[in-house]
């Protein structure tokens, strides 16, 4: 999963959470349009960010949602108890879409209709007066009201057989013949039919949408059709990018595969069965004669014989006597292939066949309403049951096992008209489920009994009737679950062990008795939480000191072990607390290394904000300034990132305004018109470093000289001496501005030793090298962390200090004789090159001596500063320690000669020097 | 180039895209007697297939494609 998913995850389910706490507060202060403006709001933005993936599904929902709320805060709609539900509904939806993603990387193919429904369903609030619409938009066929109790048509529609007469409604007669009879005999062989209608919207071409392609590569496409919307108008005003085409197609896939392929535009389709019967439709020139007379009466007789080869033979011979483009023609061949394809056994097929003569007779369409009738009573059973899918087949079997355990007591409590009750209620909703609405008034009349004598006897009777398999599969009972009843098909059968016991207290096709699935979690349910926890850094700042404190508590075993071996004399003791101080330490250093890496943050956190900035501020000043940025996802620690931000918007805004010139000027200096601003970071061992790069006219050392004598910051001596880097440095003095003209972006007195001191403040060092007329470069580098510093410890006069260890080159003894005083001044040479000395203790103040060893030599520590190094004169070296450093505070904060304290694993304070304020 | 135009004869080749829709147009505007051959054609965009509708040419060949050559009789032969 990418990175941008993940995080879109981690905000949706924030996004969800504060939707649905803003409906629930919403529901106790309807009026608040703060509150209201604030939900339009993550609705909105949740909406955005899911547009960001594919996921049309969720963008749907989301969009109507978007669209109620807007509705909602410009007082078009009134807020609702119900608004609420639905919205929350959504949410839901939207929710369990995240699961989704977040378990199987991707989202589920089969959420269009759910995702349609929700979103029509939140749009018929904002126009409740047009009811049907949202009926329409869902795909369900029109005509077909999900009544209560009735099998939703969305659902339900492939288990059920399509009602001919919806059928008889849909333009079929446009289509060719052999298109219809090649669906007639793909509906025949069992495929499902379906009369799908597109409109795209009008702007779908400025989307980039090609709807005639889409319809193209519909799965089992049987035949399609273009029709315009409205009539065309003159050709001088036709906007050919208005999409105004109405597309219809006739086809065999199966209702899911139609509605992924269309999943993008779900709520732009209608989807219909199609009933076979209403394919039959002959056409063609009605010239008739009485010559057909004879055939017919002929043929009627054959079909109530039951001679079906001879009607066939007939009917061929009279086709090959027909012009093919007669009326009568076209139902012979209907008629033909009728013969050819219906089974014998079928019970309807004489009716076909009847209706399809009677036609024939009286020129009109063949009237399916008689054969409809005929096929309900005989084939729904066969058909319906047939169609069950095996876990409904599953369901309904423990359903009904259930009822008949039920009514199976011989008890007879007062409560048992209720019990029969319902017990019929239930058997009821599963014949409905079957679509065996034709038993239903054998039930009643079962319940009416059962009820007259107060015992379940007669509805058991009429249960046993019904579904006679079920009995001895009771009596043979329990652990092994039994292959179907006859009735409901073998072939659909699951494997026998494969039931799971939840199954009896399931309901048949759940989602098909409520008329809407429920995306709802009850709230005790486990819910799949979060992989990412937002954490307030207070709560991480804790965590960090309470490490800094065991490292320090960790840091006193090994002086605990001296102790152990020098004051009491137990040897093994001391080895045993050394052996267990290893084991503490490496768990310490880990738990420390995880907390740093919770507190790690990428650079890009800081240089977002810079393409924004630098297109702002070049456009002011009419530079023409193009920024790179590298190494964003560089990671350091969250203060240190913070620390940087505004030394780095400072530095940049400098390089925008007198670091860059002109574009004329840039022109007439023969570069590229377009300067180049480069952010570069990169980790350099335990370092971040991040360089400014500009390739604008850089600075003048002789003006830079000048400007600062002229402020009295260096003198004549100086003036004369200073090399160009020295005087290029010298912009980081304070109060020295290089612009020439204070502008409204700098020069306002915040110069670069603020900055410098800013990024000096996380121990950080920031070098400028620039080069007249090629640019400047800065660069700064902050250590990855400040939460442990490592410091060597030096001693002088008995006490130690600390000296941070970047600052440290390297540990010197150097004998006594080669130290030389030059004037005032100590130095020695070391590798060839001058190191000036100075004295710890004359630096703090201390009056003592240096002791030397007993080669008469001095331990000297060379530490680096800025670009020189420097010995420094101490008594002694002792080990590095890894310590907490805490800034001075109170009084002390004022001594600049110390960057802090640590507390030392024998509860002494160690003092840590400032290297750079103290010389 | 997709369509190519040959006096008041438009030859449509391969795929017809969106962009095209635009010169269909003016160039039907300006040619009341147009021609269309779309033989050759595998695919076009509804965009043209739009002003065809509305432009009425005289359809000169049909796609070899059976199935192109179905939606678009369904769409021009009114």
């Amino acid at each position: 999963m990418n990175p941008l998913l993940e995080q879109f995850l981690s905000e949706a389910r924030d996004f969800l959470q504060g939707i649905s706490e803003k409906l629930m507060e919403l529901e106790n202060a309807p009026g608040d349009a703060a509150m209201m403006n604030e939900l339009f709001r993550l609705v909105h933005t949740l909406k955005g960010n899911s547009g960001l993936f594919d996921f049309p599904e969720m963008t749907r929902v989301l969009h109507a949602g978007e669209d109620l709320m807007d509705a909602v805060r410009n007082g078009r709609v009134a807020y609702s108890q119900l608004l609420a539900d639905r919205l929350l509904d959504a949410m839901d939806f939207v929710g369990m879409l995240c699961d989704e993603v977040e378990s199987d990387g991707v989202m589920g193919k089969t959420h269009g209709t759910d995702a349609a429904r929700l979103g029509a369903s939140l749009r018929e609030l904002m126009q409740s007066d047009d009811g049907q619409a949202p009926d329409q938009a869902s795909g369900q066929a029109p005509g077909k009201p999900g009544a209560p109790g009735a099998p939703d048509v969305a659902t339900a529609a492939e288990t059920k057989e399509p009602d001919p007469e919806a059928s008889a409604q849909l333009p079929l007669a446009a289509i060719p013949e052999a298109a219809r009879m090649e669906a007639y005999r793909r509906a025949r062989a069992g495929d499902p039919l379906h009369w799908l209608v597109y409109t795209p919207s009008e702007q779908c071409f400025y989307q980039g949408d090609d709807p005639f392609f889409l319809v193209r590569q519909t799965p089992e496409l049987l035949w399609g059709g273009i029709e315009a919307r409205d009539p065309w108008s003159p050709l001088a005003e036709l906007d050919a990018y208005a999409c105004v085409l109405d597309f219809s197609l006739l086809t065999a896939a199966p209702r899911a595969a139609l509605e992924e392929h269309y999943r993008y535009v779900a709520d732009q389709i209608r989807l219909i069965p199609v009933a076979r019967l209403a394919l039959v439709l002959p056409q063609g020139d009605t010239n008739g004669g009485p010559v057909y007379d004879d055939f017919l009466s002929d043929a009627l007789e054959l079909l109530r014989a039951g001679d079906l080869d001879g009607l066939a033979r007939n009917a061929g011979t009279m086709l090959e006597l027909s012009n093919p483009d007669l009326w009568i023609a076209s139902a012979l061949r209907w008629l033909r292939l009728v013969l050819e394809t219906e089974p014998e056994t079928e019970p309807e097929s004489p009716a076909v066949l009847d209706a399809l003569l009677e036609s024939l007779r009286t020129f009109e369409p063949p009237a399916w309403d008689g054969v409809g009738a005929v096929a309900a009573e005989g084939s729904t059973q066969r058909d319906d049951v047939a169609t069950l899918s095996a876990e409904e087949a599953e369901a309904l079997e423990a359903v009904v096992a259930t009822q008949r355990t039920i009514l199976s007591q011989t008890d007879n409590p007062d409560w048992l008209p209720g019990r029969i009750q319902s017990v019929a209620a239930a058997l009821s909703g599963c014949l409905r489920v079957c679509g065996d609405s034709a038993a239903l008034p054998g039930l009643d009349a079962a319940t009416g009994d059962a009820l007259e004598a107060n015992s379940g006897a007669a509805l058991l009777a009429w249960l046993d009737a019904r579904f006679p398999a079920m009995a001895p599969v009771l009596a043979e009972a329990g652990a092994e679950h039994p292959s179907v009843s006859p009735q409901l098909p073998t072939e659909s059968a699951p494997a026998p062990s494969e039931a799971p016991p939840a199954a009896a207290q399931a309901t048949p096709a759940p989602e098909g008795e409520s008329g809407g699935v429920k995306f709802g979690r009850r709230a005790e349910d486990a819910i799949a939480g979060p992989k990412s926890l937002k954490v307030d850094q207070t709560k991480i700042d804790r965590l960090m000191n309470l490490i800094g404190e065991m490292v320090v508590a960790k840091n006193g075993l090994p002086y605990l072990a001296g102790r152990a071996e020098d004051v009491f004399g137990v040897r093994e003791l001391s080895r045993d607390i050394k052996g267990h101080y290893a084991v503490i330490n490496r768990i310490a250093e880990e738990m420390q290394d995880a907390i740093m890496q919770v507190r790690m943050m990428p650079v890009s956190f800081v240089f977002q904000r810079f393409p924004r900035l630098v297109r702002d501020i070049s456009r002011k000043l009419g530079k023409d300034v193009h920024l790179v940025m590298e190494g964003e996802d560089t990671e350091a620690d969250k203060n240190i990132i913070e620390a940087l931000g505004d030394p780095l918007v400072h530095i940049v805004r400098n390089s925008l305004d007198h670091g860059f010139e002109s574009p004329e000027v840039r022109a007439a200096a023969g570069k590229p018109v377009a300067g180049t601003l480069t952010l570069r970071a990169t980790q350099e061992s335990d370092r971040v470093v991040i360089e400014i790069k500009d390739d604008g006219k850089g600075i003048d050392p002789d003006v830079i000289k000048h400007k600062a004598y002229t402020k009295g910051l260096i003198d004549e001596a100086t003036l004369e001496r200073i090399s160009d880097q020295e005087a290029v440095n010298l912009v980081f003095a304070a109060g020295l501005s290089t612009a020439e003209t204070v502008s409204d972006l700098s020069g306002r007195g915040v110069g670069m030793d603020v900055v410098r001191s800013a990024v000096e403040k996380v121990n950080g060092a920031m070098t400028l090298t620039s080069v007249l007329g090629q640019g400047t470069q800065l660069r700064l580098s902050v250590p990855l962390s400040m939460a442990v510093t490592n410091v060597m410890i030096v001693v002088s006069d008995d006490q130690s200090f600390g000296v941070p260890m970047d600052t440290v080159v390297e540990t010197v003894r150097v004998p006594q004789s080669a130290i030389r005083t030059i004037k005032r001044s100590l130095a020695t040479v070391l590798r060839g090159r001058i190191v000036p000395l100075k004295s710890i203790n004359t630096l703090l103040g201390i009056q003592a001596q240096h002791k030397a060893n007993a080669d008469d030599e001095l331990a000297v520590l060379v530490v680096r500063l800025g670009d020189e190094t420097l010995g420094l004169l101490v008594d002694d070296f002792r080990e590095t320690v890894d310590i907490i450093l805490k800034p001075m505070t109170g009084v002390l904060a004022s001594l600049s000669a110390y960057a802090g304290s640590a507390l030392m694993g024998d509860g002494s304070v160690l003092m840590v020097l400032n290297v750079k304020e103290i010389l | 180039m997709p369509i190519e135009f040959k006096g008041n004869h438009a030859l449509f080749l391969d795929i017809v895209t969106v962009e095209e829709a635009e010169t269909l147009l003016e160039w039907l505007q300006k040619k009341p007697t147009a021609k269309v051959n779309l033989a050759d054609c595998v695919h076009l965009h509804p965009a043209n297939l739009q002003v065809l509708m509305a432009a009425k040419p005289v359809i000169k060949a049909w796609p070899k494609d059976a199935g192109l050559r179905s939606w678009l009789e369904s769409a021009l032969l009114e």
